[in-house]
């Protein structure tokens, strides 16, 4: 029999995200193993009665559930905490079958340094044990919103058109190379039933460019996002001063 | 001088409610003038991941309700108190749904700051915190994982003294009091 997943998507962001870009070229991979995926946007389901009923039966039958979210102030947003406690309540209720079930969760920052994720990792870690899920790991992915304009398998693609001296190849290709082969040995270990080992996931500990050069890339977004609302010269200001 | 507690308790919770009770009455005896906001009662969309905060109408929320009254109330007073039970080492999802909308409390633009990245500030001045978590029992992972938490979250907020309570549901009055009138001293807050 086929095994099952169920793909948790966590960002209100819908299909804009990373969490989706990234959680569906994993789901993609997982297909192609022949895993059966069901996908919940966690948003509009926890919205509506009938979707949860039919994402926690989801859950149940499922051999690997799979959270994708962003990061918001250390931890998961309110939605993706209020989602494990639903998940948490059915279990206690003694509503969940017994089976084995792992847990995999990609943990999107908007940041560059992978190790920002490294506490909601733990968190998502506490929530497996709390369930009964083995907890198979987590990708700790920093500067996702990259991966949120490029989803990973094209911006491979576009990467391999830059010639080999480019400074690109460096700060954006190779860690993503190194990314993608991390998701691709998550896969495979998790369609087996196994764990992701540690070693592999801590490929992903790395610094791709120097703090400072995403610092000036990331700030001169934003008097430029400002401007289509007449803004950019209010950025600073500050309405709740005292 | 001036507080505010969010309490994100979960609504059938019957201890948290003594807590805050407590910790009310600290501030209270030393003059402070704030409140509790109990987050459960109040309406507060989720945060909707726009950024709109940062750039549309900077420093104010998008979304019109009692979110935007809470991030203001929680940058216009000299201590903020987050009391929450601890929920797999985190805070509990009605307390994340008031901090997730504070995002326009920080700038947009980023920082090196101690080897990371960080966020700019957007006001001069930033409240102290203290961080109130409960749990049934000791848990060594879960508290290591909130400590480290609170430790995460004033990085990103500016606050300049923080401390960090566990108070376990069998602790007695005595030792709840105990441990808030410590929590506050860490801050500065004593009799
Ligand atoms: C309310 C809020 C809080 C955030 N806090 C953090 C943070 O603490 N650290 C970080 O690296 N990024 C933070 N971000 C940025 C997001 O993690 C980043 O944009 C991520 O790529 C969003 O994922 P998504 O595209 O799947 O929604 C925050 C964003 C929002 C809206």
């Amino acid at each position: 029999m086929n095994k099952q997943l169920t793909f948790l998507m966590c960002s209100p962001r819908g299909d804009k995200s990373a969490s989706h870009s990234i959680g569906s070229y994993l789901v993609s991979l997982f297909e192609e193993k022949e895993i059966i995926v069901k996908t919940f946007g966690v948003y509009k389901t926890l919205k509506n009665q009938e979707k949860t009923e039919e994402m926690i039966k989801s859950i149940d039958d499922s051999d690997i559930v799979l959270i994708s979210s962003p990061l918001y102030i250390d931890q998961a947003p309110y939605m993706t905490i209020k989602l494990m406690d639903i998940i948490s309540e059915v279990f206690q209720q003694g509503k969940l079958s017994n089976k084995t079930r792992h847990l995999f969760a990609i943990s999107n920052a908007g940041f560059l340094e992978y190790y920002h994720n490294s506490l909601v990792l733990k968190i998502y870690e506490q929530f497996a044990k709390k369930n009964d899920l083995i907890w198979a790991g987590g990708l700790p992915i920093g500067a996702a919103g990259t991966y949120a304009t490029y989803p990973i398998p094209e911006f491979l693609k576009m990467m391999e058109q830059l010639p080999e001296d480019d400074y690109r190849q460096e700060i954006y290709n190779k860690p993503t190379k190194i990314l993608d082969s991390v998701i691709r040995s998550s896969v495979k270990h998790l369609s087996k039933g196994e764990i992701v080992p540690k070693d592999d996931l801590q490929k992903l500990e790395f610094i791709p460019m120097p703090l400072e050069s995403y610092v000036k890339g990331a700030n001169s977004t934003w008097p430029e996002a400002a401007k289509q609302f007449g803004a950019e010269d209010k950025l600073r200001d500050k309405p709740y001063e005292r | 001088m001036s507080y505010v507690i969010l309490n994100g308790m979960y609504k059938d919770d019957s201890f948290i409610p003594e807590v805050n009770q407590i910790v009310s009455e600290e501030f209270q005896q030393m003059n402070y003038k704030g409140a509790t906001l109990i987050l459960h009662d109040k309406e507060i969309k989720p945060c909707l991941g726009c950024f709109k905060c940062w750039v549309q109408t900077p420093g104010i929320c998008i979304i019109d309700d009692y979110g935007r009254e809470v991030a203001k109330k929680m940058i216009q007073s000299d201590i903020l108190v987050y009391l929450t039970p601890i929920t797999y080492g985190g805070y509990s999802a009605e307390l994340k749904k008031a901090v997730d909308r504070s995002l326009g409390l920080i700038s947009p633009f980023f920082r090196v700051y101690e080897n990371e990245i960080h966020h700019e500030m957007r006001y001069d001045k930033y409240p102290h915190l203290v961080v109130i978590g409960t749990l049934d029992e000791p848990n060594t992972e879960q508290e290591e994982i909130f400590e480290t938490l609170v430790k995460r979250n004033v990085l990103n907020l500016f606050c300049e003294k923080y401390s960090t309570l566990v108070i376990y549901r069998g602790d007695d009055e005595d030792a709840i009091k105990m441990k808030i009138k410590s929590g506050l001293a860490e801050i500065g807050v004593k009799r």
